[in-house]
């Protein structure tokens, strides 16, 4: 077990940390794929709405790859199919059957494994629907299948708010999860590192065998992003695969079973939520299934997958595919009366300029920009958090001038998008929307 | 209270909309009213949460380091005024002299400075920065007392309009505005800014009285010192002793004297983290490394100021506060932590070699600034180049 530590970012004190005991949640009567929350991937809808899906058959394909299929997490009907912007696919709406009926996918024992060859494991999670679940550094789409990787990470837990705790979902799926490392293994040719958090010391005392790194630091020093950052040593390190642990026990079980998996357990938080805890549900659940609105305050926002990186929804959303975190924050759309000359003692901040500093407890966070937009005052705070080294200022403005070649030296590709740089800006400039919108022009341009 | 002011910018809000008569001044309107009001604007994009920190409150945090300044430098006019008629009504006098000396000043700082920003506002179409609540309020401090309100207003003209707005505003100037408006007075008005008889304002007892108080500064005494290695000594013969010098009780610019108070704004704003301290410690070691490397260069036939001992160039003229106040303007000085050091350092350096080896310049922290800003962007290249060779590349 070797320790990495990282010496950049920020460490969140916020109130409404999920409980550590898992509850399950009542099957929902209807959930959701949501496509769009797949960056790159550009959905071919192989259903319509009033189309019967049984759990595993195809909703729709990449049209950049046409064998990644993407699969329904439940049997019953499609009841509706949203759109967004540009026509983008919003919301593949599914109402669950009572007895759902499941398609039957290759399965295989342990045994079976050992001697397998590679191409047909691949095209065995590629057939189970599930390839998307292995994504890519540096741009963070699905897998190349072609491609072979110089690391393999599998992220355990995370700082931030919320993650479920590694501990808490590997329970007693120890078997699987070491299944799991042993497919990832045929699948690159080379042993996954396993990363866990340095404080998360009860994962590290159940897994110790499956644990190759201990990773000390504030957020995002679970990011795999970081973490290779701080592994690398060669351009050509730069290509890695990583998966998260949730969703590494998926693909075990997927390529075990047989069957399309579809149980998730996710941490709902935030000091909106009514009761925060590690919720057993499903894939696309609702979020009126996790928590109750009814409990909820009117001005509450709904983050999916974390509130730096995370999506917002409305309280009739749905979970995303990749997304195991639900937090409910006040939306801070209130004037606030004299806070210049607050002193700040409950106000979280980056800087040193308001006492919360001082404040050993939890802080509420809001959804309220806290400022004007205004030019950039040269603080360096986005230098100082940047957890891959990035000058964040000077990336942005060669991004903004399009000098692709000097926002690439600049080590644009080894953002980790975790949202650090525009969370301390006190110009209040977007800069990780700018680095994500730019890596995702980079993207199109190579691609075409 | 509270209802009160928000009834009356709910009131006012219609004549700053699209369409109100006074629909260009809307900036001027929303920059009065976050003041009063933390503005109710939620996140769109990632990251959901933002820091509290804004630009308001940083700039907020300086200008509050000020007052202090401000209103030591109002005593220390009056007191200066009543000194050379050699009387003493009582504190509040004192203070009332200066006061009202002062505060027109600041207020012609103000307003003009104001009406520039709103006009390039209007044009351009954003908020005010507040970066102007900073340098309306530096620049009336390094006035003299005497300054005519016209050429104060002509300074803060010049600092805004030509060190800032022409390159685009506050974060894209590479002058400090406040110091570049009190440059051009001192080249355009060198009688009124420079000499001996500027730095202090007169009480006047009869209307119409012409007097002129005349005391060489400790910058000029030191300068013209002719005893090596008692320099010191000659500028306290001339009354001014190391705790008049450090507390700032002497005829200078309105706030620059006290290097006390700008030792305790430092230290509030390195704590703060508004202030660079990188900088603030490079200015501080290139003065004594500088003053130390001219002490060893004096001789018997040299300058006596050579042998000045070097914790003087920190405490005399407007040293201490370029120092705290006008190097780490952020925006100006070069942005990485490397480049901010050295950007210091090379302050503290040309200060003293101004100061001692120009006899045209008896204070040389104005200019080393203005030079070094002029240099901050080649210093962030030359690190930034450096620091992308170590980057592991990614294609």
């Amino acid at each position: 077990m070797k320790t990495l530590t990282i010496k950049k970012g920020y460490a969140f004190n916020i109130a409404g940390p999920p409980a550590a005991d898992v509850v399950e949640r009542p099957s929902p009567p209807r959930i959701a794929v949501i496509p769009h929350h797949l960056r790159f991937a550009k959905p071919r809808l192989k259903v319509a709405v009033g189309d019967p899906v049984n759990c595993g058959s195809v909703l729709f394909e990449d049209k950049r790859n046409p064998e990644v299929k993407f699969l329904s997490p439940g049997g019953g009907d499609i009841i509706e199919i949203n759109h967004g912007p540009r026509r983008t696919v919003t919301e593949i709406v599914i109402r669950l059957d009572e007895d759902e009926a499941s398609e039957t996918f290759e399965s295989l024992s342990e045994a079976d494994l050992e001697r397998i060859h590679r191409d047909h494991l691949i095209q065995m999670i590629i057939r189970g629907g599930l390839w998307w679940l292995i994504r890519q550094l540096p741009f963070r789409d699905y897998a190349k299948p072609s491609s072979r990787p110089a690391f393999t990470l599998v992220t355990l837990g995370g700082k931030e708010p919320f993650r479920p705790l590694p501990e808490i979902y590997l329970n007693g799926k120890t078997d699987l999860f070491a299944f799991g490392l042993k497919l990832l293994e045929k699948l690159t040719g080379k042993a996954p590192l396993v990363c866990a958090p340095g404080d998360g010391d009860a994962i590290v005392r159940t897994l110790p065998e499956h644990i190759t790194h201990v990773v000390n630091g504030k957020y995002p020093a679970h990011d795999p992003g970081t973490i290779l950052y701080t592994l690398k040593t060669d351009p050509s390190h730069a290509n890695a695969w990583y998966i998260d642990g949730q969703d590494l026990l998926l693909l075990a079980e997927l390529v075990r079973t047989g069957k399309f998996p579809t149980r998730r357990i996710i941490a709902v938080g935030g000091n909106s939520t009514p009761l925060p805890g590690h919720y057993l549900s499903r894939l696309g659940v609702p979020f009126s299934y996790l928590v109750d609105p009814g409990k909820v305050s009117a001005n509450t926002r709904y983050v999916s997958g974390g509130i730096l990186t995370g999506y917002t929804g409305s309280p009739g959303g749905y979970m995303g595919l990749f997304e195991t975190s639900l937090v409910l924050i006040p939306e801070g759309n209130t004037t606030e009366f004299l806070a210049l000359f607050n002193p700040g003692l409950k106000k979280p901040t980056y800087s040193r300029s308001y006492l919360s500093r001082i404040n050993p407890k939890p802080l509420i966070f809001d959804c309220n920009r806290h400022g004007g937009d205004r030019a950039c005052i040269a603080c360096m705070h986005c230098a100082d958090v940047c957890p891959v080294n990035i000058l964040p200022e000077f990336a942005y403005k060669a991004v903004l001038a399009g000098e692709v070649e000097e926002y690439l030296a600049h080590g644009l590709l080894d953002c980790v998008e975790c949202g650090l740089c525009s969370y301390v800006c006190p110009s209040k400039i977007e800069l990780t929307h700018t680095f994500m919108r730019a890596k995702a022009d980079y993207v199109k341009a190579q691609d075409k | 209270m509270q209802k009160l002011i928000k009834n009356l910018f709910d009131a006012q809000r219609k004549h700053f909309r699209k369409g109100g008569k006074l629909e260009r001044l809307y900036a001027f309107f929303e920059s009065m009213e976050t003041v009063f009001f933390a503005p109710a604007r939620v996140t769109q994009l990632v990251p959901h949460i933002r820091d509290h920190l804004d630009v308001k409150r940083y700039m907020a945090s300086v200008v509050f380091m000020l007052l202090p300044l401000l209103l030591f430098g109002m005593y220390n006019v009056g007191y200066q005024a009543y000194a050379a008629k050699q009387l003493n009504p009582g504190h509040f006098w004192i203070f009332w002299f200066g006061f009202k000396t002062v505060l027109p000043l600041v207020i012609v700082s103000y307003v003009v400075g104001f009406a520039w920003e709103i006009l390039f506002s209007a044009i351009r179409g954003h908020e005010i920065s507040e970066g102007l609540f900073v340098t309306a309020m530096l620049f009336p401090l390094t006035l003299p007392p005497t300054t005519p309100l016209w050429q104060a207003a002509l300074g803060i003209s010049f600092g805004v309009v030509i060190g800032k707005e022409v390159f685009g505003g506050t974060g894209r100037n590479f002058l400090n505005p406040a110091l570049t408006g009190r440059a051009f007075l001192y080249f355009a008005y060198p009688s009124q800014m420079s000499g001996d008889a500027v730095w202090t304002a007169l009480v006047n007892f009869k209307a119409g009285a012409v007097d002129v108080v005349s005391a060489a500064t400790p910058l000029v005494v030191a300068a013209e010192a002719k005893v090596h290695g008692a320099v010191e000594q000659v500028l306290a013969d001339a009354g001014y002793t190391f705790n008049t010098l450090f507390f700032g009780l002497y005829p200078a610019s309105i706030g620059a004297s006290s290097a006390f108070l700008c030792l305790i704004a430092a230290i509030v704003l390195m704590i703060l983290g508004i202030a660079s301290y990188r900088i603030i410690l490079g200015d501080i070691l290139g003065i004594l490394v500088m003053g130390f490397i001219v002490n060893l260069t004096a001789g018997e036939s040299s300058a006596a100021y050579l042998s000045l001992n070097p914790f003087y160039h920190l405490i005399i003229g407007g040293a201490a506060f370029g120092i705290v106040f006008m190097s780490t303007d952020p925006v100006s000085a070069p942005d990485l932590h490397i480049s901010r050091w050295i950007y210091g350092f090379l302050v503290g350096v040309l200060t003293v070699v101004i100061r001692v080896f120009n006899p045209a310049y008896p204070e040389g922290i104005m200019l080393a600034i203005l030079f070094m800003n002029v240099f901050a962007p080649l210093l962030d290249h030359m690190v930034i180049s450096i620091r992308l060779r170590n980057r592991i590349p990614n294609v």
